[in-house]
């Protein structure tokens, strides 16, 4: 079972993801901003990260940085025009970005295409 | 009520700089000649009386160049009296008429320096603090303009942010992840999911909104082929157009391959193409044109709907602004669609407008320059584009009037009185007085109706 790690610092939005992705057979940690999502991959090895762009605490620029080696889908309610031009989606291992509000099947179309390849 | 021709602008600063000069110079000739004109025609009258007749008649040449001699020399000093007084009086008014075109060019920051110790000092002193607060006041202006777009954009976001949970929830309801739902429920979930993506449609065009104010809008600039911009997009309106039985004609001719942003240029069709489908009668055609001109491109959007009058035709690029009201609420738009389209095309130096009578359709036209105008520029959407049919309103003056009708129109906008009515009572008024005759005054009448749109 793949496992994706959910970041956002809005309750109800990673408890909405989590379950969409369990019940689409995923295993699902969470944290709930930059720093807690470095110590998470600490201990486990997820295979997406879903990241949220504005969060308190550290920009989310400097956490990207630290991770290489797993891939990253961006979550955000700012366009993606507008993470681009933040230098933010230059990385490599960023593989794809989630305009919120999203629709469910994009979501799941999305994981399912980057973790199946 | 008719006040006469007024002078060119540039004629006040003649007025002002030269007449003042030539006033004040003839006028110190004048009262300095008065006293030696009369000294000398008392001493001609007491040297005719008093000297026998041949010696005065024998020097009266010599007497006449005397005084013609001391007239021209008087008329010269105090011409140059004259001349160096009013220019001490038309130095300081230069100075200050100078500043008053500065202020009118938007720069607060000029003040005057008059050390006059009269009137005109005082004058510039009170101007001086006049332009103080109209920079202030213009600082503020600036403000709250910047906080509004800020306000807008941050509410946007802070708004999608609690859309993302409430869709995705209500998205598990819908495909029954949690159980299976009755008809009903179904129903009723759908009704929710529709109102939140128009809710979400609604912050999303906010936040254009504010970009567009903000000049923030971004435009990817690439080499496009706009035919196939055309047909994609008259394509995907197809759905759309479905519904009503509505054909979507596209008409393109050879286009050139040119530099601009396919997704924004998609994106006003789109608007303007929904548009046309709302105010289309079922069973009715759409047609799309685009084609090379000069130096842009000129797009246009045709329906065959009910037309729009003049004032609509202007106040449609106004945000919510509704025609019929009826329409919004049956059609479900968010009210911006047009506002945004106006933003875009603008912000990139291309001109929006529209072609339409009541009863013969509308067509939108709007065009973008062949070379990118890639420095964006802040559109201020919000605002209202009245002063468009007001200038309509003038030239319709201007046209029957003449010069004066400028004059008259600036005297109705004073009172506030540019309305349909009152401009038709004042047609009344100049028929009355016979200023214009019967038929010019039906005339006038019949283009103020037509410019309101009744």
């Amino acid at each position: 079972m793949k496992t994706v790690l959910v970041v956002d610092d809005e309750e109800d939005i990673r408890e909405s993801v989590k379950t969409i992705l369990r019940i689409n057979g995923y295993n699902v940690i969470t944290a709930n901003d930059g720093d807690e999502c470095l110590e998470k991959i600490n201990n486990e090895t997820p295979d997406l990260i879903l990241l949220d762009i504005m969060m308190p605490g550290r920009p989310v620029g400097d956490i990207v940085k630290q991770i290489t080696d797993i891939k990253i889908v961006f979550m955000s309610v700012v366009r993606k025009s507008d993470a681009i031009n933040k230098g933010l989606c230059e990385q490599k291992n960023v593989v794809d970005f989630l305009q919120k509000p999203f629709n469910l099947s994009d979501l799941i179309f999305k994981i399912e295409n980057i973790l199946n390849n | 009520m008719l006040t006469g021709l007024n002078e060119e602008s540039h004629g006040i600063k003649k007025i002002l700089f030269s007449k003042i000069n030539r006033k004040l110079t003839l006028l110190f000739i004048i009262v300095a000649l008065i006293a030696p004109i009369l000294g000398i025609y008392y001493f001609y009258i007491i040297a005719n009386s008093a000297l026998p007749e041949s010696i005065f008649t024998g020097r009266i040449g010599l007497f006449r160049d005397a005084a013609i001699f001391i007239i021209i020399l008087i008329a010269i000093d105090a011409g140059i009296i004259g001349f160096i007084v009013s220019r001490s009086i038309t130095k300081p008014i230069k100075k200050l008429y100078n500043a008053t075109k500065e202020v009118e060019k938007g720069n607060y920051n000029v003040r005057v320096e008059i050390q006059t110790n009269d009137e005109i000092e005082e004058l510039a002193n009170a101007f001086n603090i006049t332009t103080e607060a109209l920079g202030k006041i213009e600082q503020e202006r600036k403000e709250i303009d910047k906080t509004k777009t800020e306000f807008l954009s941050i509410t946007s976001h802070e708004l999608r942010t609690p859309m993302t949970p409430m869709k995705a929830q209500l998205q598990m309801l819908q495909e029954e992840y949690f159980g299976k739902l009755s008809k009903q429920q179904k129903e009723s979930l759908s009704i929710i999911i529709r109102n939140a993506d128009r809710l979400d449609k609604i912050i999303l065009d906010f936040l254009d909104i504010s970009r567009i104010e903000a000049a923030r809008l971004k435009f990817e600039f690439q080499k496009t082929d706009i035919k196939k911009t055309l047909k994609d997009t008259v394509s995907f309106m197809k759905g759309f157009a479905k519904e009503k039985n509505i054909k979507l004609v596209l008409k393109a001719s050879k286009l050139p391959v040119i530099e601009l942003d396919p997704d924004r240029v998609s994106q006003v069709l789109r608007n303007l193409i929904n548009n046309a489908i709302k105010f289309s009668e079922k069973n009715s055609k759409i047609e799309i044109s685009a084609k090379k001109q000069k130096d842009h491109l000129l797009f246009s959007v045709k329906d065959y709907g009910p037309g729009m009058s003049f004032q609509d035709q202007i106040r449609v690029f106004e945000p919510f602004y509704q025609i019929d009201d009826s329409l919004r609420r049956k059609q479900g738009g968010t009210g911006l669609g047009l506002t945004i389209c106006r933003g875009i095309v603008e912000a990139q130096n291309g001109k929006i407008w529209i072609d339409s009578k009541i009863g013969k359709g509308s067509t939108f036209y709007f065009t973008l320059p062949l070379k990118p105008v890639k420095k964006i520029k802040p559109i201020k959407v919000l605002f209202s584009q009245k002063d468009i049919m007001d200038k309509k309103i003038q030239d319709e003056f201007k046209t029957i009037l003449g010069p004066i009708g400028i004059q008259e129109f600036k005297e109705l906008k004073n009172k506030n009185a540019l309305n349909k009515d009152d401009i038709i009572n004042y047609i009344d008024t100049l028929v009355n007085n016979h200023i214009i005759d019967n038929k010019q005054g039906i005339n006038f009448k019949n283009k103020i109706t037509k410019i309101y749109g009744d």
